[in-house]
């Protein structure tokens, strides 16, 4: 090698994982607290601050190439434009057609073919004889 | 430059060192015989379905025989011919010869890329064979969802063809970074180098898009999970943002490329230096970042919100700007230039002439109000084909006419170049212009009839246009075969040019340093820039044609 | 064709020096994770527009899925993107041993997180939490059957989505089969990176086994950290928006 790659310090890699580890439980811990709407918000913080933290030290973008911070920051500028522009319309509809203003929400067919299950995902095919078999009283 | 008998077409010599060879030129050849065979097979198409509509009445194919048609027509165009053609082709021969580079950065990748062409166009043989495709290629859900054609079979090929353009773009970008050769900066970049550096960066980040789109479709079909079929709680809609998320890039993808070579071809055979570079190669940026903010354009009918309706138009129209830019650039590169009439020059020339046409009617179309009037209507159609055909397609054959005794060391019959040009030129306006008047007569594509559509009187002014049409589309696509036969004849062996001529007395890398064809190495020696690629004001270089 | 610097065996024919080829397949790498940035993207855009649509749907089936797991894969990966930082460090200082025994610890967390994958997969394959028209789970916190006839009445009055007047069932969530779907493509696109992952580690393994890398060369192994990580970094979003919807 005519010139030496940066070496990143062990002490460094640890202290990362350690943080990453830290915001792991922070996170996990956030969403037990109801803060409304701010809880998505929040996760998504700690989650951007944890994925920076990856780019920035394992992925050794300090210390590269500025051209490689660029892309991958570009990345994630275009993946914006396309989940932005793309919700000024999901988010905004229905102002000349107000039927096509709820997304469609109507429950899809096959659920009512499906017979009801337990929590394991067994069918109450017996309680359902039987409820039917009530209905028929009425 | 003379001296050598080695160059990279029979050096090494056998089938598998063609099908194995990382050389950067043979796999430039390799992509432009398959995307020519395949914009033969889509020429093919077009022509039945312009046969078929020279009368109303469904009596050359059947509606669904139609529908195939236009499907694989388009599919076949732009994922096996036009995508590919310019950067897969042109790009890969001529790239490293530009940069003074022995190669492209990932060799290895590029024969993956070509493969991986390969691939995706046998699946579409293989859609052909099995009774073709009738979704549009488009791919609209909640249709394509339902449709008893091969779709899987499409999707699929477009899948894979996504990623062969991904690794070209990849490769590419890395290229155009890191291989320059010493003393080579940016600016001193050949244009055609900043286009395909555009296109890269855009390649590279709208495919993932579609590949993931299809992937979406194809679990839509196999599981139904309901993210885009209405009947499961999804929203076709949302489909058409993700296909257009990449699709509209895509047009990009195809027409940068092609301005890539106007850059090059209008100052060579101008002989004077090109007119503000920097414009040109930042507009070519600026484009190809516009261009990922207009997609919902194509959407102004489908009930998307009103907001983003107004969004996708205001942005759309910011397009003009840097496409502006680069036309007046060229004419004004023209002006008192020594514009001589060869046969890529009159390639350019007609391309300056019908992109400015494709290019202001997409204004038109721009502009929601006057769109959901014309949408779905041929003129449209010609729009797209003024674009695409007279913006792409005849800048490859310029740029296929002017790199032709780079590549090969042969030149072909001027004279004949020149009548098949100008036979382009006049099938072209004779096929498309006269759609645009069938669109604003309210004209819907894709019908393969259209007897029933009005009162006899409008249905026989169809017929009357639609006539016209098909019979200049004749002269179109026989300009177009003769022009490629005349190329390909002059291979003959017999035929034979001067290792070290320089036909046009071009400035860039790959005239001036190396021999044509090119080494297989392409340089004998490490190049050494002595001049910039358009300084015809400062370097005195005479066109040489020595047999 | 010469050029005065030293031409090493993993020299390529076609770069001047060792330090282009190795910025060149940095930069060629990070192209590819924009590409793969943007592939998942196409589905976290689903995602987030579906969330937006339904967020009360989101946030019951959220409920089905289990914490704990989607806790211990988080922790497994975080684990092994440092081994496979610490693979890398150690490669630099020419600790060609270490370097091994870090990538093998790696692989054994990739290899542990696709088996807790798996078992939850399993899991919600038998319960029939499945993607699509395949789902069949209809347990007490999906629906629930309506036998009062007065609630029926008021259901019905009120024109209650939930409620469905054929069969008398109060859905708790419309469609769930949508939040299955996208956890099932985001989490399988995820798994199968973390298989392709775990196929690069060995071949990794093997190169370093064989000497092939090594202080002075190790480019392999640093492209394959990038991708590692970014295999990291993805999980580290799908973590808190599948299993921790507040």
């Amino acid at each position: 090698m005519s010139e030496e790659h940066h070496i990143t310090p062990l002490k460094t890699y640890l202290l990362v994982a350690g943080t990453l580890f830290f915001l792991t439980a922070v996170t996990v811990w956030a969403s037990y607290i109801d803060l409304g709407s701010f809880n998505i918000v929040l996760a998504l913080l700690i989650a951007g601050t944890k994925a920076g933290i990856v780019a920035t030290f394992f992925m050794h973008l300090l210390w590269d190439d500025k051209k490689n911070a660029t892309i991958f920051v570009g990345s994630l500028m275009f993946l914006a434009i396309f989940i932005g522009i793309t919700m000024t319309d999901t988010e905004f509809r229905g102002a000349v057609n107000p039927e096509i203003k709820d997304p469609i929400n109507k429950r899809a067919a096959f659920y009512n073919s499906l017979p009801l299950t337990d929590d394991h995902g067994y069918p109450l095919d017996k309680e359902k004889n039987h409820h039917e078999g009530d209905k028929d009283h009425h | 430059m003379s001296g050598t008998n080695q160059n990279y077409l029979t050096h090494p010599k056998g089938i598998m060192s063609w099908l194995l060879t990382l050389d950067h030129k043979r796999i430039g050849l390799m992509y432009l015989f398959g995307g020519l065979f395949f914009f033969f097979i889509g020429g093919l198409l077009a022509l039945g379905m312009r046969y078929a509509l020279a009368t109303p009445e469904a009596d050359f194919v059947t509606n669904d025989q139609y529908n195939s048609m236009y499907t694989l027509h388009g599919a076949i165009m732009i994922f096996l011919f036009i995508i590919p053609a310019i950067p897969g082709a042109l790009g890969n021969i001529l790239l490293p010869l530009m940069l003074g580079a022995k190669d492209v950065a990932f060799p290895r990748l590029n024969l993956a890329s070509f493969y991986l062409y390969t691939i995706g166009a046998i699946f579409f043989i293989y859609v052909m064979i099995s009774g073709g495709v009738d979704t549009g290629w488009t791919f609209y859900t909640p249709y394509s969802t339902e449709s008893h054609t091969n779709v899987m079979g499409t999707t699929m090929g477009v899948f894979i063809i996504g990623f062969s353009s991904i690794l070209t773009g990849l490769n590419f970008i890395a290229t155009v970074h890191k291989m320059r050769t010493p003393g080579l900066t940016w600016y001193k970049l050949p244009l055609f180098v900043w286009a395909l550096y555009g296109t890269s960066l855009v390649q590279i980040t709208a495919t993932p898009v579609i590949a993931i789109t299809m992937v979406l479709l194809m679990l839509e079909r196999l599981l139904g999970i309901g993210i885009f079929d209405p009947a499961l709680g999804g929203d076709p809609v949302l489909f058409q943002h993700f296909f257009w998320f990449y699709s509209h890039p895509a047009v990009y993808i195809m027409i940068l490329p092609a301005f890539g070579i106007i850059s090059e071809i209008i100052p060579v055979h101008s002989r004077k230096k090109v007119w503000g570079y920097k414009f040109i190669a930042y507009s070519t940026l600026s484009i190809a970042f516009i261009g990922f903010l207009v997609w919902g354009h194509h959407m102004f009918t489908s009930g998307q919100s009103v907001l983003s309706q107004i969004i996708f138009s205001f942005i759309t129209y910011f397009v003009g700007i840097p496409t502006g830019v680069k036309i007046f650039s060229w004419m004004l590169t023209m002006y008192r230039g020594q514009v001589s009439f060869t046969p890529p020059m009159l390639y350019a020339l007609s391309f300056l002439f019908l992109f400015t046409i494709g290019g202001l009617t997409g204004i038109f179309l721009g502009a929601v109000a006057l769109d959901i009037h014309l949408h779905d209507t041929y003129f449209v159609v010609a729009h797209f084909h003024y674009v695409m055909q007279g913006g792409t397609i005849v800048a490859f054959l310029g740029g296929l006419h002017h790199w032709w005794p780079k590549s090969f060391g042969k030149m072909y019959n001027q004279t004949i170049a020149n009548i098949c040009a100008i036979g382009v030129f006049i099938g072209f306006n004779g096929t498309f212009f006269p759609q645009f008047l069938l669109g604003l007569r309210g004209m819907p594509r894709r019908y393969a009839t259209y007897d029933a559509l009005g009162s006899e009187e409008l249905v026989a002014q169809y017929a009357a246009t639609h006539g016209s049409s098909t019979f200049f589309s004749g002269i179109l696509g026989l300009s177009i075969f003769i022009g490629v036969m005349n190329l390909l004849w002059s291979l003959r062996k017999s035929n034979k040019l001067d290792p070290g001529t320089n036909p046009w007395g071009a400035l860039t890398m790959e005239w001036t340093h190396t021999t044509s064809p090119p080494h297989p190495h392409n340089f004998e020696e490490e190049p050494v820039l002595e001049h910039g690629p358009y300084d015809y004001d400062k370097v005195i270089v005479q066109p040489t044609l020595k047999k | 064709m010469s050029h005065d610097k030293s031409s090493p065996d993993h020299l390529y024919h076609h770069f001047y020096d060792v330090d282009q080829q190795y910025e060149t397949s940095k930069l060629g790498m990070w192209a590819f994770i924009l590409t793969e940035v943007l592939t998942f993207g196409g589905l976290f855009v689903a995602y987030t527009i579906y969330r937006a649509w339904h967020p009360d749907m989101f946030f019951n089936a959220n409920l089905l899925l289990d914490v704990n797991k989607g806790l211990i894969n988080t922790i497994v990966l975080i684990a092994s993107s440092l081994t496979m930082a610490l693979a890398i460090w150690a490669i630099q200082l020419n600790k060609r041993k270490l370097s091994l025994l870090m990538l093998f610890i790696t692989f054994l967390c990739a290899l542990g997180f696709l088996g807790i994958k798996y078992v939850e997969y399993e899991h919600k394959f038998h319960l029939g939490q499945l993607p699509g028209e395949y789902y069949s789970y209809m347990g007490p916190e999906v629906v629930q059957q309506i036998h009062d006839q007065e609630k029926i009445d008021s259901y019905i009055a009120s024109n209650n989505i939930f409620f469905d007047k054929e069969t008398n069932r109060l859905y708790t969530m419309n469609n769930p089969h949508i939040f299955f779907s996208i956890y099932f493509i985001m989490t399988g696109l995820h798994g199968l990176h973390v298989a392709i992952g775990m196929g690069l580690i060995a071949w990794l393994m093997v190169l370093t086994a064989r000497g092939r890398l090594h202080a002075g060369y190790y480019t392999h192994m640093e492209a394959v950290g990038i991708f590692w990580h970014l295999v990291d970094l993805i999980w580290i979003f799908l973590f808190p928006l599948f299993y921790l919807i507040g």
